[in-house]
């Protein structure tokens, strides 16, 4: 029960507003890091939200489609090509496009983003399609995305508009976000719809018909060597197409989130603001310990004339900064998670707060305050006990 | 190694009853041209168990002195020993080591405002490594200097004449047999200055400890052994109480004998 009298901790909690204060400065730096931070990563995760419902283990696009923001279709018999091969189960295909939607409120026409499927094939991991498969299949119906901008106006079923100028009617919803190729929106269609919209829309336009397609899946036989079979399909087929894993290091998924990382600023940018909350947490943190360490001078020298070491003093100090770091996170990260879903909703965007990143801005809170604390305990080294006499 | 060796040839033998043995000292701030010299050949025996009051004008180099002597300050001529250790050539770390046996009372009481006045004296228990029993001790000391019911008081809530009583009991707690203080009073009334300096007086006679204290209080002369008279730098008298009263009469802006309340 005899311990050392914890200095530290009641040198800080003794001016209780002064100890609020400093908390909020560290939790505000540590909000600053998560918000930026935060960004980045949803303009990044929300780019792969199609991607990840893709419920096959191979992905064939056209070899030009360097991103999903390349309107690129393939030649529809590459699929079944494909299908041909052994361990091949499936090949299904997506049909994607951009299209004027009219707000029915405003009348005011947003573009939006068409994903069409065979609604009686399993292309995509969207369980809200299993509700609505019935009627997805009849003319001129659609699903709109939760998630989607409210430019689009009500997206409630029975919502009846206009889509490509023609007759639509909402007939659901489904939840997955925007990304930079959604436009306004998402809306889930069937094929057959999708060729009424697409097939003929005036001379300007790219005729759409179920020759080419968007993004093929292929659906493997259960156990089969994924690695392999892409290698194949890599081999035998035209050149036109480029056939990728969608998981794993090499996989679709990743290269779509390496081409926003290498051919955006999103990292730069992101990156350059959230060291920006990290310095700003710094010069905060610092301010705190040595406006610590100089209204206790007098009592720090005479611990140095009482013969108390130079490390001691050290310790206290660093201590400070520990117990600030970690108190400090808890209503940064508290306040952030609120604001992320806020910021979620406004955008669409996809935040996610994983372990991993909270784990990490929990160290760069502490090595900021490790930082201060390593600055500040130099005002307590050359703190002279002949002096106080 | 040599050089100490050769130094403490020139100096008188280390003695057992000695709580401080000066020896020509002299001590410059600053160096090069800079350097100006505030102590001039010191020399200066205090016995165990005595109190002695180290008075003189502004500036005459008192604090420095009392500095010195607490090893808050490294110094390289001269013969400074204090409780049988010499003092000169010590390094930095050995000089800490040293003032954990000296116990310091300053004109400002120093006290953490965020512990309590059981917990500022127990900082000094700490640093003998006593934890089972540092809560007892520092009781016992604040007790002994009358503050058993301010004992878990915060300093905000004590009198300044408490204040430095439990600046006081920080300072005796380890049962240091040196102590050093520097104008403990000068923040105090009257009062409470007397009050302090009696305590000082009581304890320092129970526990047969070394005082030395700067002092421009003329009323608490009186509990002094001993008192030295520095000026410019150099010791100008030592002589007991009444002898020095006796040299300050006629000096109307001095002291007199009508001062003491004994
Ligand atoms: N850190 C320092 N650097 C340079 N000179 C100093 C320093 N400290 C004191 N001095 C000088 O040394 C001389 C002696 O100072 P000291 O503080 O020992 O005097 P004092 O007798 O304690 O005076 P007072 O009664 O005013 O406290 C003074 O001239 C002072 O200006
Ligand atoms: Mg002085």
């Amino acid at each position: 029960m005899a311990k050392r009298i914890p200095l530290a901790w009641l040198n800080l909690i003794h001016d209780r507003r002064r100890f609020a204060t400093s908390l909020a400065g560290v939790g505000f730096a540590v909000l600053l890091m998560f918000m930026f931070n935060g960004f980045m990563n949803a303009l990044y995760d929300s780019q792969l939200q199609l991607l990840n419902r893709f419920n096959g283990e191979v992905i064939i696009v056209n070899r030009l489609r360097t991103n999903m923001f390349v309107p690129r279709a393939f030649a529809r018999r590459r699929l079944y090509q494909a299908r041909a091969f052994d361990g091949v189960q499936n090949a299904y295909a997506v049909y994607i496009s951009e299209v004027n939607w009219k707000n029915p409120d405003t009348r005011k026409s947003r573009v939006v983003r068409v994903i069409a499927i065979n609604p009686d094939e399993p292309v995509l991991n969207i369980p809200e399609l299993d509700t609505h498969r019935q009627a997805l299949r009849l003319p001129e119906t659609a699903l709109m995305d939760t998630q989607s901008r409210a430019e689009v106006g009500p997206i409630e079923a029975g919502v009846i508009t206009e889509l490509a100028d023609r007759h639509i009617r909402l007939v659901g919803t489904f939840t997955m976000g925007t990304d930079f190729a959604s436009g306004n929106g998402n809306l889930l269609m069937s094929d057959q719809n999708f060729l009424r919209y697409f097939a003929d829309r005036g001379p300007e336009e790219v005729e759409r018909s179920f020759a080419t397609v968007d993004v093929g899946v292929l659906k493997l036989e259960p156990g089969a060597n994924v690695e392999r079979i892409v290698k194949t399909l890599q081999e035998n087929l035209p050149n036109d197409v480029l056939v990728l894993a969608r998981d794993g290091e090499n996989g679709f998924v990743i290269r779509e989130r390496k081409y926003w990382q290498e051919n955006t600023n999103i990292g730069f940018v992101f990156s350059l603001l959230t060291s920006m909350g990290f310095f700003v947490g710094i010069i905060l943190v610092y301010q705190i310990l040595y406006t610590d360490v100089a209204d206790h001078w007098a009592e720090y020298a005479t611990l140095k004339a009482m013969g108390y070491k130079n490390i001691y003093l050290l310790g206290v100090v660093m201590q400070e900064a520990v117990i600030l770091s970690v108190l400090g996170f808890i209503p940064g990260v508290l306040v952030s998670q609120l604001l992320y879903q806020a910021a979620g909703n406004a955008t669409g965007l996809f935040f996610q707060m994983t372990a991993a990143r909270v784990i990490n801005l929990l160290l760069a809170t502490f090595v900021m305050c490790l930082v201060s604390g390593a600055i500040a305990v130099r005002k307590v080294q050359t703190t002279d006990p002949a002096d106080v006499f | 190694m040599f050089k100490p060796q050769q130094t403490s040839q020139q100096f008188a033998p280390a003695r057992e009853d000695l709580a401080v043995h000066i020896q020509h000292l002299n001590y410059f701030f600053g160096a090069g041209d800079l350097s100006k010299q505030v102590l001039f050949d010191i020399s200066l025996e205090l016995p165990k168990g005595q109190i002695v009051i180290l008075t003189g004008p502004s500036g005459s180099g008192k604090t420095t002195l009392l500095t010195l002597a607490g090893a808050l300050r490294s110094l390289k001529d001269g013969s400074l020993r204090v409780l049988g250790k010499e003092l000169v050539g010590l390094s930095d770390r050995a000089l800490v080591g040293v003032r954990r046996n000296i116990g310091f009372i300053f004109q400002a009481h120093n006290l953490f405002e965020s512990l309590t006045a059981s917990q500022n004296v127990e900082m000094a228990v700490e640093l003998t490594g006593n934890f089972s029993s540092k809560r007892d001790q520092a009781g016992a000391m604040l007790s002994a200097l009358g503050l058993a019911d301010r004992v878990d008081y915060k300093p905000q809530s004590l009198s300044g004449g408490q204040k430095q009583r439990v600046a006081i009991a920080r300072a005796l707690v380890n049962h240091p047999k040196l102590i050093l203080a520097d104008e403990p009073t000068a923040a105090l009334d009257k009062k409470s200055g007397r009050d302090v300096v009696n305590y000082l007086h009581a304890l320092s006679r129970e526990e047969g400890c070394t005082v030395l204290m700067v002092t421009h209080d003329n009323r608490i002369l009186d509990v002094a052994d001993r008192i030295i008279n520095l000026v410019d730098g150099r010791l100008e008298s030592d002589s007991s109480p009444n002898a020095f009263i006796q040299s300050k009469q006629g000096d109307p802006t001095d002291v007199s004998a009508d001062m003491f309340i004994m």
